[in-house]
């Protein structure tokens, strides 16, 4: 007999939406590893384009920070990342608006989303999914 | 007995993306993706040379973004059906992405729940917007036209003409070339004048030119 996982609360559904990550682990049945990888570069370009956005909006570059908040925005909708998703939105509104307050602001609600996933991910995959060792503190 | 497979290309700039695009859709087993681009220039040459059902195009790559990609293919006399993948739906976005030959437009986070049937629905030659097949595309065309339609120009209750007096005024001319222009005796246009003053607020010529050109105050058909 399997043990069934605890389903997620609400809450935590939307760190990760289990509906994309089953179906993506589903798909990716046949290639475990694959699948770890997938949200292993999907943490570390997370959170390298973290890196990058504070960068740009110290140096008040709306461009650079719309273009990376939408990179961080697109790859978190389609991997399930749901919150991480609607904080990099708002950040990149603000960006092209040239409100960097307001970015920086989102930019750490972005920053403790991303934590939150990243620790969903670890319970899930392990720690080798976290590539910044964020879990590890 | 098995159906053809619905052939597809995914073109968008992120790799994490088109991964994760890619897996979703091989649980299907009626779909079969047969090529990834990274911008709109590979898009365009991926249509071209493997002719694919489907493309599912990210509107906001680099080089040729996506939405002149999509102005190419539908140019190019290829049959590829192309659906928009967005973060965003904005209305003007997806009226545009209509009008130049997109069938469907799918957001990013719902991707797991709409992609598929999507495909499916295109492939069938439907069209699908906000996660259903559309059944009356004149219809969804125009509304997204009157939901995107720029607010009516506020006139400040000139009429016609003394819109019109007002545009030449723009321009620099005189009462004497209004009046040729019109037909009209320079005291009609000097009556124009002094009702337009009136009505927004202005004491003098330059003053009301300012104020036009700050609102925008030209006539519906003003050729600029």
């Amino acid at each position: 007999m399997c043990h069934e996982k605890e389903r997620p609360g609400p809450e935590s559904e939307t760190h990760l939406r289990p509906a994309v990550f089953e179906q993506l682990r589903l798909a990716m049945n046949s290639d475990p590893s694959g699948f770890l990888e997938l949200y292993r570069d999907y943490l570390a370009e997370a959170w390298l384009s973290v890196q990058a956005l504070r960068v740009s909006i110290q140096q008040r570059d709306a461009e650079a920070v719309r273009a990376k908040a939408h990179y961080l925005k697109s790859s978190s909708m389609v991997l399930g990342a749901a919150h991480v998703a609607q904080e990099a939105a708002i950040l990149e509104e603000a960006a092209a608006g040239g409100r960097f307050d307001e970015a920086a602001a989102r930019l750490n609600q972005a920053v403790l989303r991303l934590k939150q996933v990243t620790a969903r991910l670890v319970e899930e995959l392990g720690r080798e999914v976290d590539p910044a060792g964020i879990t590890a503190a | 007995m098995t159906a053809n497979p619905i052939r597809v290309v995914i073109a968008d700039d992120h790799p994490v993306v088109r991964v994760g695009l890619r897996n979703m859709l091989q649980v299907d087993p009626l779909i079969q993706v047969v090529g990834e681009a990274r911008d709109g220039v590979e898009a365009l040459e991926m249509c071209r040379a493997l002719q694919p059902d489907i493309l599912l195009l990210d509107l906001a790559m680099p080089n040729v973004a996506g939405m002149d990609a999509l102005r190419e293919l539908t140019g190019g006399g290829l049959s590829t059906r192309t659906i928009v993948l967005t973060g965003l739906i904005e209305k003007r976005q997806v009226l545009e992405a209509l009008q130049l030959g997109a069938r469907g437009v799918v957001l990013k986070d719902a991707v797991v729940e709409h992609l598929t049937a999507c495909i499916r629905a295109v492939m069938q030659g439907q069209y699908w917007l906000d996660g259903h097949p559309v059944q009356n595309l004149v219809q969804v065309l125009r509304d997204l036209a009157a939901q995107t339609a720029p607010p009516p120009r506020k006139t400040f209750g000139l009429t016609a003409r003394e819109l019109e007096v007002v545009n030449l005024i723009t321009e620099g001319c005189t009462n004497k070339d209004i009046a040729k222009t019109f037909g009209i005796s320079e005291e009609t246009v000097k009556r124009h004048l002094t009702n337009i003053f009136n009505k927004l607020g202005v004491g003098n010529r330059l003053e009301l030119a300012l104020f036009a050109l700050n609102h925008n105050l030209m006539p519906e058909n003003s050729s600029q």
